[in-house]
């Protein structure tokens, strides 16, 4: 192949030859031929020494699964498996788009000899979950006066799973450290005696009662053993429903309301796990992706953060067969947090309340309203901030009745935008907690 | 990989300086070197659009005069006019030294000093020209030096060449090689010959020049590029933890709790304070380079390995390769350019070797230039054509992406399970929709009936 430099000499070479025909001078011919001849004499020996089918390419990363907003450097190195030089190699190892090269160049352009290779490395960013491949890389030999050139895609990928972003578990923690929120265990008091920290009362010692019961202060005044009590505390069991229908991927990219139901599953699930609830986690649309069911073990979070991640806004939201599934999964009763933009039509959302309301399980919808996550009204022309006015306002009224009518089965609607989503969660959660709410 | 460099970058400056005055040499035998013909040149364009400008003003002047008084002016008034002009700008040179009364003889005037101009214009522009190619050259050969890129080196030597091309074009007899030695040692010590070969050692050695520079460059520049990205984000950690020292001295509170710590307190009032999202993505962005510095920290010090890869140093090339190849190629390529032209240049030793008859070897057109194409055309087709030979025979061909049989066979499956569950919810859809519609209307629940409050359906 002609690079756009040989072609440049091509033509230079042409115009010399017809100059030396036209004013039949011999000089002129003679360059020309000189610079024709001198492009295309190296190519046969070009072609022998470029074998590019000779080049390897190994990538090697840090780690296969990270989390959105983690750094992951990426080691290449390039073999020259073939017998001869090459005197100018160019290697580009791609990366996702989205993705952002923190440190160093996916690019290298060297001299590759025999049997030996080079390796270089960088450092990228990974940005926005899912499920991602670096590579191809792309290889393109020269000639030294880059005349001519080979080119090869190496379909060497490497898969990567990328989690949604911790950043939010991240603050959580060290604004909990510097609180002292409630992390103990069981937080939710209960009227039931037992285990627990807050005193309840006395009772009589009875023989199997534990020595360390007994309260020796009130045994003396009362004349017999007395045995001090508490409140028993007890963990409430949540499943999260991450409704992902095509128009949770609406607003701003990396700011949709998927994402911002993403993040609110997995601070949730984290702080599930953190106060050893139960929290599982169902990805559905209108069919059911993936559920984590309920549970405290040690990779029960790696678990939800993988259903998470593959997560695509796409179809419909089918309530009915998403509860119907959890439901017929779940056996304990359940506090069920709908994360859902409502913009189904609402029966079937109501019919599948009344399903999981049958079943004893409590629930409530939290929904990113759409309007707050797209662009401010303040950015569009006149025409446009009214037709946005107006569908916002038939949304809310659509909203509003939904609203209602979940009310009156004790099921609670919150409106949420970017700013709000992740503190509500939290707050529901907690609630629930003091309530003392699908408690097992 | 510098030395090696600025060697090929001494021997370009030479093989052009040589290649240059061997230019000014043949052009200076013919006299073309008037040093003050590019200032003539352009005093005669200007003269030349003075003289349009007059003659416009003249004919619009009339014009006007005619369309006012309704006849064409008389000889008072284009006197007085053209007076007033010829006074006004210095014609002198054009001949128009008097005042002009009637329009058609400055026409008559116009005419034959257009041309003496145009003329002269004619015989002093390729004098310009030369000039022009000359200095476009010699800068562009300047700029080659210090940017290192082919398109100077390719405009150069281009420009240079134009000047031999113009004066061949304007009839003078530039260089030649009219007959072609029929020796090979006589053709190679042919002026005509050193010129043309001195011109492609220069495009020779300048582009191993460039290789040779863009070789090592890129490692040179990834090294640079990551000691700026490293200083950079040094730095930028560097600030923040000036702003939070500042903010924990101002706010006095204790250090005690570690600076991560506050970062996030800082945080979290900024959030009570600001409580805007632009706030926030800021934070975000202060804590990705602390984590990414702390992440190059602890790269760099595990892996002792770790700067070398991501400045690729261990990729740059020997200087010993470059410098033996460079000979090497330059040598074979001399070599074989020589051999090549001096055979399409000189097809009587090819007719000596097919034995043709002499009926052609004996005819005019062999000592015609364009010979050269009968024999030039096929042979240059000729390497490519091997080229493409061995291509085939080397595994060059662009792979298709393809997925290996396990990779096939989970695609498979998840499609099939997809396919499945997509199956299994349109089922129970199906019967959902089939108890409903079997309920009568006055089975409503309390459900239904909210609904039917609510949306009055």
């Amino acid at each position: 192949m002609i690079t756009q430099r040989g072609f440049v000499v091509l033509f230079g070479g042409i115009l010399l030859l017809t100059s030396g025909f036209s004013f039949y001078n011999f000089y002129l011919t003679l360059l020309g031929v000189y610079l024709i001849v001198g492009l295309v004499v190296t190519l046969p020996l070009f072609a022998t020494t470029a074998n590019i089918a000779g080049i390897e390419v190994e990538r090697r990363i840090s780690k296969v699964k990270v989390f959105s907003g983690d750094f992951l450097r990426v080691r290449v190195t390039v073999k020259n498996t073939s017998r001869r030089h090459f005197d100018f190699i160019e290697c580009w190892d791609r990366f996702p788009e989205v993705w952002t090269l923190a440190i160093g160049e996916n690019f290298i352009a060297s001299r590759i000899e025999p049997n030996s290779s080079i390796t270089f490395s960088y450092i990228l960013q990974v940005r926005m979950r899912g499920r991602y491949y670096l590579g191809p890389t792309e290889i393109i030999l020269r000639d030294r006066l880059g005349l001519h050139y080979y080119r090869r895609i190496v379909f060497e990928k490497t898969e990567i799973l990328v989690y949604p972003t911790w950043k939010d578990v991240r603050r959580l923690e060290s604004m909990g450290k510097q609180r002292q929120l409630g992390l103990m265990f069981g937080a939710h008091r209960t009227k039931i005696i037992g285990m627990g920290t807050d005193f309840a009362g006395f009772r009589e010692y009875q023989p199997g009662d534990s020595f360390r019961s007994i309260d020796w202060k009130s045994s003396a005044k009362r004349g017999e053993m007395m045995i001090r009590q508490y409140e028993m505390e007890k963990n409430i069991q949540v499943v999260c429903m991450v409704d992902t229908s095509g128009s949770m991927g609406n607003g701003y990219p990396e700011n949709t309301k998927l994402e911002y139901a993403i993040r609110a599953a997995v601070l949730l699930t984290h702080m599930g796990l953190e106060r050893k609830d139960l929290v599982g986690t169902c990805v559905f649309s209108e069919l059911v992706h993936s559920y984590v069911p309920p549970s405290t073990r040690p990779n029960h979070m790696y678990d939800v953060l993988e259903a998470l991640a593959m997560a695509e806004p796409s179809g419909w939201s089918d309530y009915e067969s998403a509860i119907s599934y959890v439901i017929s999964q779940t056996q304990k009763r359940s506090f069920i947090i709908w994360l859902t933009d409502l913009e189904e039509s609402p029966a079937p959302l109501l019919n599948a309340m009344k399903t999981l309301v049958a079943n004893g399980h409590k629930a409530m919808v939290i929904s990113p309203f759409g309007p707050w996550f797209e662009a401010p009204v303040g950015q569009f022309g006149p025409v446009d901030k009214v037709l946005a006015e107006a569908v916002s306002e038939e949304l809310w009224e659509r909203r509003t009745k939904i609203a209602k009518a979940l009310a009156r089965f004790g099921i609670s609607v919150v409106n949420v935008g970017p700013e709000d989503f992740l503190p509500t969660i939290i707050k529901q959660y907690e609630t629930a907690k003091q309530r003392g709410v699908a408690m097992f | 990989m510098k030395v090696v460099t600025w060697v090929l970058r001494i021997l370009s400056i030479a093989a052009f300086v040589y290649m240059a005055y061997l230019v000014y040499s043949i052009m200076s035998a013919l006299g073309v070197w008037d040093w003050s013909a590019p200032y003539d040149y352009i005093v005669t364009v200007f003269r030349l659009l003075s003289l349009i400008v007059f003659f416009i003003s003249i004919v619009v002047f009339s014009g006007i005069i005619a369309s006012v008084l309704g006849a064409i002016p008389g000889g008072l008034v284009s006197g007085l006019y053209n007076t007033l002009v010829l006074r006004l700008w210095y014609l002198q040179p054009y001949r128009v030294d008097g005042p002009l009364t009637d329009v058609n003889a400055a026409f008559a005037q116009f005419l034959n000093n257009i041309m003496d101009l145009a003329t002269y214009l004619f015989e002093t522009t390729f004098i310009f020209l030369y000039f022009l190619c000359a200095g476009v050259g010699i800068a562009l050969f300047l700029q080659s030096l210090v940017r290192m890129e082919h398109k100077y080196v390719a405009g150069a030597f281009i420009s240079i060449q134009v000047i031999l091309i113009l004066g061949a074009y304007k009839g003078l007899e530039v260089i030649d090689m009219n007959p072609v030695p029929v020796d090979f040692v006589t053709f190679i010590f042919q002026s005509a010959q050193i010129l043309a070969l001195v011109s492609f050692a220069y495009l020779e050695i300048s582009y191993q020049m460039i290789y040779s520079y863009s070789v090592g460059k890129p490692v040179e520049d990834r090294e640079e590029t990551l000691k700026k990205q490293l200083l950079a984000l040094r730095k930028a950690t560097r600030k923040q933890d000036a702003i939070e020292r500042e903010k924990i001295s101002s706010s006095g509170m204790s250090r005690s709790s570690g600076a991560t710590v506050f970062s996030f307190v800082r945080e979290a009032i900024e959030r009570k304070t600001i409580g805007e999202q632009d706030a926030l993505e800021n934070l975000d962005a202060i804590s990705d380079v602390r984590r990414l510095q702390i992440f190059v920290d602890e790269l760099l010090s595990s892996d002792p390995d770790a700067r070398d890869e991501l400045t690729a140093k261990a990729a740059a090339p020997s200087s010993f390769y470059v410098i033996s190849s460079t000979i090497m190629g330059s040598a074979i390529r001399f070599v074989s350019v020589l051999a090549l032209s001096f055979l399409l240049i000189n097809p009587q030793f090819i007719m000596d070797l097919l034995n043709l008859t002499p009926g052609i070897q004996n005819s005019a057109e062999l000592n015609q230039p364009e010979i050269i194409l009968l024999f030039l055309v096929p042979l240059i087709l000729l390497f490519p054509f091997v080229a493409m030979v061995i291509s085939s025979f080397v595994n060059t061909e662009e792979e298709k992406e393809e997925l290996t049989p396990e990779e096939k066979e989970a695609e498979k499956e998840r499609k099939r399970k997809l396919k499945e569950l997509k199956k299994e919810a349109e089922i129970a859809r199906k019967e959902r929709e089939k108890a409903k519609r079997g309920k009568k209307k006055g089975e409503g629940d309390e459900w239904d009936r909210a609904l039917e409050e609510t949306y009055g359906v």
